[in-house]
């Protein structure tokens, strides 16, 4: 019944596009790209709720975020790590299941500037990036770009079965026009810095 | 829905009466979330190039269309290169039929959903509830509707008709809720259920708002995450798709999730965008086993071939119009009588049901010419809805009351100087004038007197929109 049907539907795409002149692509969008990436993606990430923090350079980084999850309030106990972190990035907290964890703590692929969008592959694990109430996400040195549209550029030839961007807490305006966060996501996304 | 949706646009006048007369919250709250909405996307707008973007978009967007062909193929075969299986559905029917097969192959008994119009276009939910699974709406305007048993109203506020004493007073009743709760607590209420149907549920369901086809990417823009989780918890992922979703390259789809997102609600993304490919290949990754994705026609073709209605599939589905629509706020999006509704409604309807199916929905404007300027693929919908008025007098299925005002319209619309001005010194005259103003409402506004104290509301919350 699909197969008959996709030959029913193409057939009728077919002749409706044949009997209209065809429209040429026009090309690519031209949107502005900021000189300091990592400054406008700070500026466009807190402006849609997103934190950002930025590790200590004089303190092993899984140090730091060990301190770093210790203040956070509630106070993170256990913590869901996502496999792809490396050693040296993990904090020293026991490792708990995503749906336990007081927060997630992942590897970005990159960033970018112009949407303020973490980009998440799901071979980091999605439910480190979706369950926990807040959201710890290592954005590797020099992987901040412009635009959008140049990340997925790159993406594109390494796609992973899913991606997801994220740019700021979960949010949710639907009940009285009032703004709640953490509806379904983590309340709390946090960009970190090396 | 649909069968008995069909009945529904043909009561629209005696149902926008209906809702103005005896519910009149109801205008008052969809008047004030679409004003607000409709300043975002101002604001929104005002931060780009709006114009340059809204030019490039409706390019895009119209050589997709008349490439169509070419592009549907191509995806079908990204899509299945990366293991998701692609079915077509020729109407509603078909599409139904795909997903219960799917969901007894998987033998799926609950299923989490991200809010998406072509499912409820398909009327979905009550399929599978009469197969006896579970189905739990997971956007949580959504969520409340289906607590409610109500349509949606709103293609991007789902429950924007409703007042938070609704909300409290329905989560009191139905999830034991304390009474008089604030939105957080009530969200949090909604999130403890939610949560277990995310972890439980055995298959998840969405639309689509973008199908690149040169990678197989199904895109998804929300702000609350429901659609992350549901596209990545469960064990079954399918995406219920229109064809006319479809967007050449991965590169055209930034300044898409960009334009939507300024056009629904002006901010400069969607909190979460979820870029689907097929199913999880890497050890490491959790997300479901299979993607299926079904790719809908259901009236889509006819339109594709109509000379003029083409062009509302460029449609991105961003509520802009609805927002900015003097018509759409007195009543919101229950009088229209099918699932979309407002300006997109008003153009498309007629072509995905037939003219007759749809009257008299090209004839629920005033023409003012707010939608087209809201909309960010440029929709021409004030041309479209004349377009239709012809051809529903050349058909002979206007009525004499409408044939009557087509006239008086008709005269003026020759002179679309004119036209325009009546449309805005319509809006400025406040509901009632708005009411009299059209050619559809004027028939009962002239002889029902309006309710006075929304009406100071309307005034007050109209100035607003237009200083
Ligand atoms: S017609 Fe334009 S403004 Fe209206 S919903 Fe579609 S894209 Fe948005």
């Amino acid at each position: 019944m699909s197969a008959a049907s996709r030959e029913r539907i193409m057939a009728r795409v077919a002749r409706a596009t044949a009997s209209r002149a065809g429209v040429p692509h026009p090309g690519a969008l031209a949107t502005p790209a900021a000189d300091d990436a990592v400054d406008a993606f700070v500026k466009r990430f807190t402006s849609s709720g997103g934190e950002v923090a930025k590790a200590d350079p004089g303190r092993p980084p899984g140090e730091w975020l060990t301190g770093f999850l210790r203040k956070l309030e509630p106070q993170v106990t256990g913590v869901a790590v996502a496999p792809d972190v490396p050693p040296e990035l993990r904090p020293g907290l026991p490792e708990v299941a995503a749906a336990q964890a007081g927060a997630g703590v992942s590897l970005a692929w990159g960033a970018a500037a112009d949407t303020g969008s973490l980009i998440l592959p799901s071979t980091g694990t999605r439910a480190v990036q979706l369950l926990p109430p807040a959201h710890v996400v290592w954005v590797p040195d020099g992987r901040v770009f412009a635009r959008l549209e140049d990340a997925l550029r790159e993406l594109e030839a390494e796609l992973p079965a899913a991606v997801g961007l994220h740019s700021g807490p979960s949010k949710s305006a639907d009940i009285g026009r009032t703004v709640v966060t953490g509806v379904h996501g983590p309340g709390r996304c946090i960009a970190v810095l090396s | 829905m649909p069968a008995d949706m069909h009945t529904r646009i043909r009561d629209y006048a005696s149902r926008s009466g209906e809702i103005i007369r005896e519910d009149p919250g109801v205008r008052e709250a969809v008047t004030g979330a679409t004003i607000a909405f409709d300043q975002k996307r101002l604001q929104g707008y005002s931060e780009v190039d709006a114009d340059g973007w809204r030019r490039w978009a409706e390019g895009v967007k119209s050589h997709t269309l008349t490439h169509l062909d070419r592009y549907l193929a191509g995806a079908e075969t990204q899509l299945e290169a990366n293991g998701a299986e692609v079915h077509w559905a020729a109407d509603a029917a078909e599409a139904r039929e795909i997903v219960m097969s799917l969901a007894a192959r998987h033998s799926v008994k609950s299923v989490v959903k991200g809010k998406s119009m072509v499912t409820e276009e398909i009327d979905l939910n009550p399929a599978l509830e009469a197969a006896g699974i579970e189905v739990y709406e997971t956007d949580l305007g959504e969520y409340i509707l289906q607590l409610l048993d109500e349509p949606p109203s709103h293609i991007l506020g789902p429950a924007i008709h409703k007042s938070l004493q609704q909300v409290q007073e329905l989560f009191t009743d139905r999830l034991g809720s304390e009474p008089g709760g604030d939105p957080d607590t009530l969200a949090r209420a909604a999130r403890r259920v939610l949560r277990d149907a995310f972890i439980q549920s055995d298959m998840g369901i969405t639309g689509g708002n973008f199908l690149v086809a040169e990678t197989g990417t199904v895109a998804l823009i929300e702000n609350e995450g429901n659609i992350r989780l549901t596209t990545s918890l469960p064990r079954v992922h399918v995406a219920v798709v229109g064809i006319e979703k479809l967007l050449p390259r991965m590169a055209d789809l930034s300044g898409f999730l960009q334009l939507t997102a300024r056009a629904a609600t002006g901010q400069p993304i969607g909190c979460f965008v979820s870029l689907i490919q097929g199913p999880a290949a890497h050890p490491d990754d959790d997300g479901p086993e299979a993607v299926h994705v079904v790719l809908v026609d259901n009236g889509r073709t006819d339109v594709l071939a109509h000379e003029h209605a083409w062009e509302a599939l460029r449609c991105l589905r961003c509520g802009a119009c609805l927002n900015a629509c003097p018509v759409y706020r007195q009543t919101g999006g229950h009088a229209y009588g099918y699932v979309y509704s407002g300006p997109i409604g008003s153009v498309l309807d007629p072509g995905l049901l037939g003219l007759h199916e749809a009257m008299p929905l090209p004839f629920a404007s005033s023409l003012c010419g707010a939608c087209e300027d809201a909309c960010p693929v440029r929709i021409p919908i004030p041309e479209m809805l004349l377009e239709w008025r012809r051809e529903a007098q050349e058909e002979g299925l206007t009525p004499w009351k409408e044939r009557a005002a087509l006239k008086g319209l008709a005269s003026v619309a020759t002179r679309p100087g004119l036209y325009r001005l009546a449309g805005k010194i319509g809006s400025r005259l406040g509901a009632t004038g708005v009411a009299r103003a059209l050619p559809m409402l004027g028939e009962w506004a002239a002889d029902r007197a309006l309710p006075q104290p929304s009406r100071r509301t309307f005034r007050e919350l109209w100035r607003e929109g237009i200083e």
